[in-house]
Parts: C-alpha cells; structure tokens; sequence
C-alpha cells in the first residue's frame, strides 16, 4: 500500500503499466458510469421496442406476400440493423464523452495523481465501453434469438400444415424444414452478432484516439462518425484508384493504399453481416480474420492514443 | 533527512497559439518542504501556484528543473503513491456515492477486501460524511464535495498531502472544518503542501510560506521569520499608564509598579505582507 522508508530512503511500490487488476477497477468504473447514463437507457429501450415490434406483424405492412422465411429474414435484417446503429453510436458517442468530461470535471486530475499510468487509464476507459457494448449486443442477441425461435416454431408449423395438406413427400418436407431453420437461430447468427461488436470496437478505439487530441466531445463525435462513413466506402476508394488486382500499380501507390487502410479502417470487411442475413453460413476461420482485424485496429489506435496522451499536459 | 518535496529550479512555460515568446508560467522557482511541516504557496491569480503543484504531480512537464517527492522523480508513476492530491473546485464522478467514490480511488492505490472497507469507514468519519456515504455525489454540496476530495486525497495514507485552493467556494463553516482537518494532518505527521487565497487560514495552518509573483519565488521562509519587521520593538507593557509609554525602557525600570513581560520584533500581518510583495512590489 503505502512505500516503505529503508534507512531514509522510499522505496515504493513498482507501479508497471497495464496492471489488470488497475484496469479491470477503471474498466468496470467506466461501465458504471456508462449505464448511469440515462442516454444509454433511452437507446436500450429504442433497441427494445425494435426487437419487440417483431413479436407483432409490423413488418409486413404494405409487404402482404410477406410470408415464411421471409418473415424470419426480415426479423434477422431488422435486429442486426439496430445493433449496428445502436453499437455504432454508443461506441462513438460514449468514448467521446469520456476523456473531455473527466478533464472538464477535473476528475482526471485526482486519478493521474494515483499511481496510475496513463496507459492503463486509457485501456480502462476503452474496455469499459467494450465491456458496455458487449453486454447489450449480448443482451440483444438474446432477445433477437427468442423473437426468432418463437416466430420459426410458428413458421414451421404453418409450413408443415400446408406441406401436409398438399401431401408433399416426406424428403421433400425435411428439406423445407432445413430451409426454413437456416433462417431462424443460428452459430452463423451469433457469429455476425459478434462481428457487429467488433466493429462497434474498432469504432471505439478511433473516437478514443480522437479524444486524445481534440477539444470537444461534439468534435470527435463529428469526426468519428466522418471516420465510419469514410471506412465504408474506402475500400472502393481504393479499388477504384489502385485497380481491381493493384497489377500495374507502382510500389508508391500500392502503399499509400495500404496506409489509407491503416488510417481508415476497412468497414466492409465487415459486411459479412449482409449474407448471413440472407441464410449464408458464417465460417470460423473468417470469424477469427475479423477478430484479428480488429485487434490490429484496437491495438494500434490504443497505442497512438497513448503515444498523444502520455505527452499531454493538464 | 529527505526531504518530502524537492523543486528545484523549475520552469515551465507554455506555447501560446499565434505567439513567437512562450509564457513563463514559472521562472526558477525552488522549493524544499521538510516531511511533518505544512507549506503554504500564497500569490495572485495566475502567479503560476496551481502550474508549480501540477509540476510536482507529473500533470505538467517542466520545462527546465526538477521536481521530487521523497526523493522519488515526479513525473515516474511511483512518486504518486506518496501523494494525495485535491484540486481546486473538484466535482469527482457524480454517479458514485461517497462510499464508492473513496473505494474508487482505494482501488486504485491497489486496496482491497476489508482493509479497503475499515479505510473508507475510517475517512467518512474523519471528514464528517458517514451520513453521507451512500449519497451520491450529485448531491452533495460545495463543502461536502471538498471533504470527500480531502478524503479521497488520504485513501491510501499518502505521506504528502497537496491541497490547491482547499477551501475555495466554501462557507465559513466548512472552511473551519477544513482548517480542522488540515491540523489533524499535521498532528500525525502528514506533510501538507497547500495554496490558498485565505492568508488568514494560511498564516493559522502553516509552518513555512512561499510568495510566489509573477512566476517568481518573491519570499519564503518561516511565519516567525516573514512576519517580523527588524527595524521595530514590540514592547509588551502590563498595567501600563499612558504616560508611561512615552519613556517605555527607562521608565519601565525606574517604575517599580509596572512590568516588562516581553521585548521583541513586532509582527506584520501575512496579508499585510503579500500585498507588500505582490501589489506594492516596484520590480518584477
């Protein structure tokens, strides 16, 4: 706790950078903080009545064809859909109120005055919103999950009776049914459930680096969502200045392409969500890219913020 | 003996946007604070107080000099865990309760477990909120506000106490309560560096004190020894006539009737001083 005096000289405790347990303190601090936030409160509830429209037919207004499994593929659409928006503003907007708000309330101060690296303050603020973002994607995953099985077990059913009444064979009845279950609760589901909070991360992490250096939250919300909207359609920024194979391109253009996709990181790999809408499977192996994918992202706008933040004065 | 607080020299100037000279915040400023004794760092608005103690926390890098506590570089992380620090005007996190606010920052010095939980009943009750302490911060007023920030700066039973502008915005009640609290940290050994504008509290709490103008180091040193003026005697007379002040050495002796009790230097006032060495001062 306190440092020891040995022979008129202190010896304190080695306070080395990115202690878990000093982390994990400001990680679930920062959650804390976070769920205290009546603004969190109100897009958990949007989320909610989102998900909860499905258990109605709202969304085959004006759709009257509108039947079976693609019944089970809107319900996907719409709740993968709101979890983006929904992960995508809170990533943005809850990193960028943090640093501003705790420089302002000068509560940053008192913390930096512990001994507390700024290193393990800016992995404890960013895990926190990971650790928030995580826990209502999950929480959504859920209810998502159970509006699906429930309306699948009604769309199987009505199927099943029709088949029935048309006296369809039997083989023909159980490839229907692997159909109709392809669009219901699925790993691939899950899977782009969790691709929606990766990107929701990497969000996160760049508001976190904009925070760093900029003045205002308005600032680095404004900036960050500019970010989103440029990481979107980057990629074909690039494939339409670089060429489709990048054969023809010098060594110059092909690294200023490949320090764009650092700056600017690449939304669409994470588009996979789309497919896995319309039934597609979801691998493992391109799971773990995106994982990967977004550690680097993580990991190296961490390391940037720490690079502007260490050096700042208060 | 180490000394608790080690500033030598230290200057920090800040570049300013659209100017080619930086402002000199503070200009070889040095300071030593013994361990057990209460600084206090008085001077004007923007003298560069608040600039100095930020250096001494590792919040500013100087830009010459050094800064130490207990030997310990300022701007190592390891330094701080000797340190409780409590700015001025502080608002902490609105959302905690006072209870958790102190298990907060105890978490954070590495406490934990029932040591953590004696330790925030401990402060609550030396800052007289333990009837506070699952209020949540929101709530509470300027003067709580200021003894929760005093408690969090003592979680981890740091050696040095630094305290900017303790009692700023705080009624007269709650400023004596603060004055309290800084004797009972005098009393067990806690050294306290604090700047405030009430010199009436710093000529009351503190040991030694530094004037700072401009940047500038103008005067420092022991009350006893700012306060006396040399060119003057005080004379302190008991059943003293009128008449008797006009001839006060001979006639005291030659009186039977009244007594010397003590000859020395008058006092100015701290105030009376600082305006002196601030305001009134003729060179920078």
């Amino acid at each position: 706790m306190t440092a020891t005096a040995t022979a008129g000289r202190s010896v304190p405790p080695s306070n080395r950078p990115l202690n878990p347990r000093r982390v994990g303190v400001l990680m679930f601090h920062t959650f804390t903080q976070l769920v205290r936030m009546k603004v969190f409160y109100f897009m958990g509830f949007f989320a909610v009545i989102l998900l909860a429209s499905n258990l109605f037919n709202l969304q085959s207004f004006g759709q009257p064809d509108m039947e079976g499994m693609d019944v089970l593929r809107t319900i996907r659409s719409w709740s993968l859909g709101a979890m983006t928006l929904f992960s995508t503003v809170l990533a943005i907007v809850a990193t960028a109120l943090l640093l501003p708000k705790d420089v302002e309330d000068r509560t940053l101060y008192t913390i930096l005055a512990k001994p507390v690296p700024r290193l393990d303050y800016l992995t404890g603020k960013l895990l926190g919103v990971l650790l928030l973002l995580f826990s209502s994607l999950f929480l959504m995953d859920l209810l998502m999950s159970g509006v699906l099985a429930l309306r699948m077990h009604d769309v199987v059913n009505s199927q099943l009776a029709a088949a029935a009444k048309a006296n369809w064979p039997a083989d023909q009845i159980a490839a229907m049914r692997v159909q109709t279950e392809a669009q219901g609760v699925t790993w691939s589901l899950h899977g782009a459930v969790f691709a929606v909070f990766l990107r929701s991360a990497v969000m996160a992490s760049a508001a976190l680096l904009i925070s760093t250096f900029s003045t205002s939250t308005l600032f680095t919300t404004i900036i960050g969502f500019l970010l989103y909207f440029i990481g979107n359609f980057q990629a074909d920024a690039r494939h339409a200045a670089l060429g489709g194979t990048g054969e023809g391109t010098g060594p110059l253009a092909k690294a200023a392409g490949l320090g764009i996709a650092v700056i600017f990181p690449d939304f669409q790999l994470f588009n996979v969500i789309d497919s896995v809408i319309e039934g597609a499977a979801f691998p493992l192996s391109s799971l773990g890219m995106l994982t990967g994918v977004t550690a680097f992202y993580v990991i190296l706008h961490l390391f940037v913020s720490w690079l502007v933040f260490s050096g700042k004065e208060f | 003996m180490e000394s608790a607080v080690e500033i030598r020299h230290l200057v920090k100037e800040f570049r300013l946007p659209g100017h080619k000279t930086p402002l000199r915040a503070v200009d070889d400023v040095s300071i030593t604070i013994a361990p057990g004794e209460v600084y206090g760092l008085i001077g004007p608005n923007g003298s560069g107080k608040s600039t100095a103690m930020k250096a001494l926390l590792g919040l500013v890098a100087p830009t010459a000099g050094t800064c130490s506590i207990f030997g310990n570089d300022s701007l190592k992380v390891d330094s701080r865990q000797e340190v409780g620090f409590l700015p001025e005007n502080p608002y902490f996190y609105k959302h905690l309760t006072g209870a958790e606010t102190l298990r907060f920052y105890g978490k954070l010095c590495g406490l934990r477990g029932p040591s953590l939980e004696k330790k925030v009943g401990e402060l609550l009750e030396l800052v007289d909120l333990t009837g506070a302490r699952d209020r949540r911060l929101g709530g509470y007023s300027k003067g709580m506000l200021q003894r929760i920030g005093l408690a969090q700066a003592l979680v981890q039973e740091p050696r040095l106490v630094i305290l900017d502008e303790p009692t700023a915005g705080v009624d007269p009640i709650g400023s004596r309560q603060i004055r309290d609290l800084i004797f009972e940290l005098k009393g067990r050994g806690i050294t306290v560096f604090l700047c405030s504008h009430l010199l009436e509290q710093v000529q009351e709490v503190c040991d030694r004190v530094g004037i700072i103008f401009r940047g500038r180091m103008v005067k420092e040193g022991s009350l006893d020894d700012l306060l006396s003026i040399d060119d003057q005697t005080e004379v302190i007379l008991r059943n003293a006539s009128p008449e008797l002040l006009a001839k006060v050495r001979e006639a005291v002796l030659a009186d039977g009737a009244a007594e010397l009790i003590r000859a020395g230097k008058p006092k100015t006032t701290l105030e009376r001083l600082f305006l002196q060495e601030t305001l009134d001062r003729k060179e920078p």
